[in-house]
């Protein structure tokens, strides 16, 4: 409370405060607060290393813990947490301080970083602890494939299988088909919930958005569209060599060649019908509506 | 649909030819009629953005000669700098045609250029047809080259960017595509210097056509690289990948846009590294035969690991010494997909190069995008050398289509061939008389579509057919795939109809009682600016409208689609967002003569200006961070509005004004209030606009388009005669907006007078 009083609200001061209002303790359940304080903390030490000396001595960063001091929350009429205040040089003890909307801006480093360069012309650079945990994963990831390689150097017969080759392509193929690349970049829903009718959709009714549900949909009718087209010509190539049955799957290539055949049909339609529930007004529908 | 038919043995070669004529040239005239739609429906226009810019360039080289034209300095775009169209255009689409203009003046058909420009791409999707045939037909058959070529001349994802009138790189890069496809293939299989030498030929002319190019020089060594790695190094590979990236990359090198680049930057080493390498590779295969084992590997396993790592040192060097220019943004951009959100806001400005939703690829592709993966798994079943460049073609195309809506043209031949494959093999067992099946497996000649259609043949022996087809379910194969194929007829005909038909310079809507209404703003807009303003007035405008205002009103602009100076771009930003008088100094300072916003509120138009604001704010705050902030332009609640939630600084800044200037004098509906928004759906903040330094120039006639006047500045206050005896004190204080002026004035007098000195 003494050092609130002497480095924050005593005039004349030479210097800026940005001050974070937070609840670290465990029985205060601010789930947000710890990452926010880690932000804080990059941009802190960015600032301690980086910045030069006039810099430095023109801004200073403090930390309010709720359990400490619950009395400055009070005499900052403050119930929320966390909290970052800018107090500018000429900032009076009883005026109200800047504050940082984290709601608009985020509480990352960088968003810290605008927000102090915003009010007190200081642009501190922040330097992000490197973080290995990536380069980590990928190097064990490689090294186990490598050690698999290496044990099964004797049989590696599975590099030339053109069958997981194949899989691994159509995989490929089936995933950016279905538009992963949008999810990834845009981050959409997995569902969504109408708040009115309490519906959940799976589909969104619009060509310029989609869910993460309706994305694995579409994967899997691409994939069962493939699956029967394939089975169709399996059918007659069946026909071909007869080595290549096995006594277990040995069904009737007429039959084989109907069941791809209304796996295609059956699941292009139904695409068809999903398509056309995005796409308004889209004239042209096979066997569903 | 278009199954090859054969009737007699004897007479088959020659049915053969016939019919692979009959079937490429109907499907060039398919392709090219159903691009036709925007000409009959509106007029033969030039379209969109880019395609005007590229017409003024076809234009100015008719005009002046092709020498004239790569020296072109144009003064007319990116006022005050300048533009070097010369030396930053891909020249390729205007030389072709001016190549067919001066081929048909010479034959005495004297067609204006406009019209070669319109027809251009929709003549190009016919030979890009022959070109996928003929790269299908060396990947697989014949068969499939022709359901490919069909499907290429169709498919809306190829139909998007060739529509007549759409005179764009992209119309004749595909066609360029292909063919150099086709041609390393050809040269692949052959191991021929001829066949390489064209390929490096056709090759050039992709490289004059679009920046795209640097796929192929991408994809051909990745190619090769993959053969080497899987063990199919050959010395065809060796001879045809020389031969073609020593050519290759000294004709591109003649193109004056790409210059150097192809041997200093990073998207062009590649080809080199793979160059090098298969020269190693050669050698080790030459010494293979003449040294013991143990030489062998001592001397390439270490001698390999050696010049590896040397290679990436020396790569790092040069690009560290500043030889060799590190991978450029848009590189970038295409793996770590949140890089351009972050660095380079005007490439994520614009709308193709967003990411790709499910629903663009099923629209552009429809039943291709189901069946292609099965091409794709047949080709990875009985992999041979060229099948392996579609199957790296097909899904680095297919991740690339994925990251931006624009790369789906890249996407969509290899689509076609696969699926033309996948038909093609299906068709071939399908539509077989199954008597033949026996005998003819061991002759797999690729080479001659083996159907036939006589009905008369005897029935298969029925004791068979518990691992044959029967012939029923045949024929119910044959026919439901038929119906498919029409579905995606009809389906791109329906696309390309609605979607990728409009020339978005005249735009359609349709009145109550179902009638076509035209509205040609746009054109009034130019065609006023054209005809009422001096020669070389300048007019700023945001960059979507630069080449419209240079091609069809022969203006001087500020900024334009070729968004090659960011600064300039957020300078104009910049004084769109700001206040009256702060844009008035940008302006001033640039010389601006007439400002011309673009407003959809009276007529619902999504696309204009005010839509585009927060870009505009945006690029502006990479710019100039202390001027403009882009919270300051939302409402309370974080978000974008104009309506009566909408920040101060929102409704007093130029672009609000010009856009709602008098608009409140008018009403949209009969029962809306005033200042109805109609586009926005809401009414807008503020309604008394008043404008201090520029004045309203012109509106069309759905206010479309709004173009203003700058000022001039104030007079000095005039003294009258009978005010000449009031003191002098305190008359220049008590004229506020006065002030200004003087004081500027004075400063722009000081100007001269360094200037004198």
């Amino acid at each position: 409370m003494d050092r609130w009083k002497t480095y924050v609200r005593q005039q004349p001061r030479n210097y800026s405060m940005v001050v974070m209002f937070t609840a670290l303790s465990p029985n205060v359940n601010c789930p947000i607060c710890r990452p926010a304080y880690d932000e804080f903390l990059i941009v802190a030490n960015s600032h301690r290393y980086t910045s030069s000396d006039s810099d430095r001595k023109a801004v200073y960063f403090a930390l309010v813990d709720y359990e400490d001091s619950p009395q400055i929350f009070q005499q900052m009429n403050l119930n929320t947490a966390p909290i970052l205040y800018h107090f500018g040089a000429k900032l009076g003890a009883k005026k109200k301080p800047q504050q940082m909307d984290f709601q608009r801006q985020g509480f990352d480093a960088d968003a810290i970083a605008r927000f102090i360069a915003d009010q007190t012309e200081v642009h501190i650079r922040v330097l992000r602890p490197p973080n290995y945990t990536a380069p980590v994963v990928i190097v064990l990831l490689l090294g186990l494939v490598l050690g698999l390689l290496y044990m099964k150097r004797n049989s590696l017969d599975f590099l030339f299988n053109r069958s997981s080759w194949g899989f691994l392509c159509l995989g490929i193929t089936f995933i950016f088909m279905s538009g992963q690349m949008w999810n990834h970049i845009r981050g959409p829903p997995f569902l969504m919930t109408n708040p009115n009718t309490r519906e959940t959709s799976f589909i969104h009714g619009s060509t310029q958005y989609q869910l993460v549900a309706e994305t694995y949909l579409v994967a899997i009718l691409y994939g069962l569209i493939t699956f029967g087209f394939i089975l169709i010509n399996e059918a007659a190539d069946g026909s071909h060599d007869k080595k290549k049955k096995s006594a277990l799957f040995a069904p009737n290539a007429t039959a084989l060649a109907i069941a791809g055949l209304a796996i295609v049909v059956v699941v292009f339609s139904f695409l068809l019908s999903i398509f056309r529930s995005k796409y308004r007004g889209y004239p042209y529908s096979f066997l569903f509506s | 649909m278009k199954e090859s038919v054969g009737l007699g043995k004897n007479s088959q070669l020659g049915l053969t030819t016939l019919l692979t004529f009959a079937i490429l040239a109907l499907a060039w005239f398919v392709g090219f009629a159903s691009r036709l739609f925007a000409i009959v429906r509106f007029e033969s226009i030039i379209h969109e953005f880019d395609p005007w810019f590229n017409y003024r360039a076809t234009h100015h080289m008719v005009q002046n000669g092709f020498y004239n034209f790569l020296n072109w300095f144009d003064e007319r775009a990116w006022y005050p700098l300048g533009r070097i169209v010369g030396g930053t255009v891909y020249p390729g689409l205007m030389v072709t045609s001016g190549l067919i203009h001066w081929i048909l003046d010479g034959l005495n058909f004297h067609v204006h250029i406009r019209e070669i420009c319109v027809f251009l791409a929709p003549t190009f999707s016919g030979l890009t047809a022959i070109a996928t045939y003929f790269l299908t037909k060396e990947l697989w058959s014949p068969g499939a080259g022709l359901f490919a070529a069909c499907f290429i001349a169709i498919t809306p994802g190829y139909t998007s960017r060739s529509v007549a009138g759409s005179y764009d790189n992209e119309g004749i890069a595909i066609f360029a595509l292909q063919f150099t496809y086709f041609l390393w293939v050809k040269s692949l299989k052959t191991g021929s210097v001829t066949w390489a030498a064209l390929c490096a030929l056709s090759y050039f002319y992709m490289v004059s056509a679009w920046g795209g190019y640097v796929f192929i020089i991408n994809l051909i060594p990745l190619h090769a690289l993959a053969l080497i790695i899987m063990g199919r190094y050959s010395s065809r590979l060796f001879v045809s990948y020389t031969t073609f990236y020593c050519l290759a990359t000294i004709l591109s090198m003649q193109i004056p846009f790409v210059g150097f680049q192809p041997v200093r930057t990073s998207e062009h080493m590649p080809a080199f590294g793979i160059f090098g390498l298969l020269q190693i590779v050669a050698a080790m295969h030459y010494a293979r035969t003449r040294i013991t084992r143990q030489q062998f590997l001592t001397l390439f396993v270490g001698g390999l690991t050696v010049v590896g790592g040397l290679a990436v040192v020396v790569y790092f060097a040069l690009v560290w010494g500043g030889y060799v220019a590190p991978f450029s943004g848009r590189f970038y951009s295409l793996w770590d997909t949140g890089y351009a959100k972050i660095h380079i806001p005007i490439i994520a400005s614009v709308s193709e190069h967003q990411p790709t939703t499910w629903v663009s690829f099923f629209f552009d592709l429809h039943i291709t995008a189901a069946v292609f993966p099965v091409g794709l798994w047949y080709c990875i079943k009985k992999v041979n050398d060229e099948r392996v460049f579609i199957i790296l073609y097909a899904v680095s195309a297919v991740y690339f289509a994925g990251v931006m809506v624009r790369l789906m043209l890249t996407l969509t031949p290899a689509v076609c061939v696969l699926s033309g494959i996948a038909f093609s093999y299906t068709y071939e067992k399908y539509l077989k008389d199954d008597e033949k099946v026996p005998g003819s497996t061991g002759s797999t000649k690729s080479g001659e579509p083996r159907t036939y259609d006589k009905p008369g043949k005897s029935k298969p022996s029925s004791s068979e057919s518990d691992d044959q087809v029967s012939v029923n379910v045949k024929t119910f194969v044959s026919v439901l795939l038929l119906i498919f194929l029409l579905m995606f007829v009809v389906h791109a005909t329906y696309v390309t109809s609605n979607a990728y038909s409009h020339p978005s310079v005249v735009l359609q809507t349709a009145s109550g009682n179902g009638d076509r209404l035209i509205m040609d703003d746009f054109r009034e807009a130019y065609h006023w600016l054209r005809e009422n303003t001096a020669d070389e007035a300048r007019v700023m405008s945001w960059w979507d409208y630069g080449y419209q205002i240079a091609g069809m009103a022969n203006r001087t602009t500020l900024v334009d689609n070729n968004t090659w100076n960011n600064s300039h771009i957020a300078l104009v930003g910049k004084a769109m967002s700001s206040n009256e008088s702060a844009a008035y100094e940008i302006m001033r300072a640039l010389d601006v003569d007439y400002i011309l916003v673009i407003f959809g509120g009276v007529i619902g138009y999504s696309g204009d200006d005010i839509n585009k604001f927060l870009w505009m704010v945006r690029i502006a705050q990479g710019e100039h961070p202390k001027d403009i902030r882009e919270e300051n332009y939302f409402t309370e609640s974080g978000e974008y509005s104009v309506g009566a939630q909408a920040s101060e600084i929102m409704l007093n800044c130029l672009m609000y004004k010009m856009s709602y200037y008098r608009f409140a004098e008018t009403r949209v509906g009969y029962n809306q209030p005033a200042g109805f928004d109609r586009t926005r759906g809401y009414v807008i903040g503020k309604k008394d606009v008043t404008l201090d330094y520029i004045e309203e120039a012109y509106t069309t006639e759905n206010w479309l388009v709004r173009i203003y006047k700058l000022k001039d500045l104030p007079n000095r206050p005039q003294i009258k005669p009978a005010d000449l005896t009031v003191p002098f004190r305190g008359k220049r204080v008590a004229k506020g907006k006065n002030k200004k002026g003087i004081l500027l004035q004075n400063e722009s007098v000081k100007g001269k007078k360094a200037e004198a000195v």
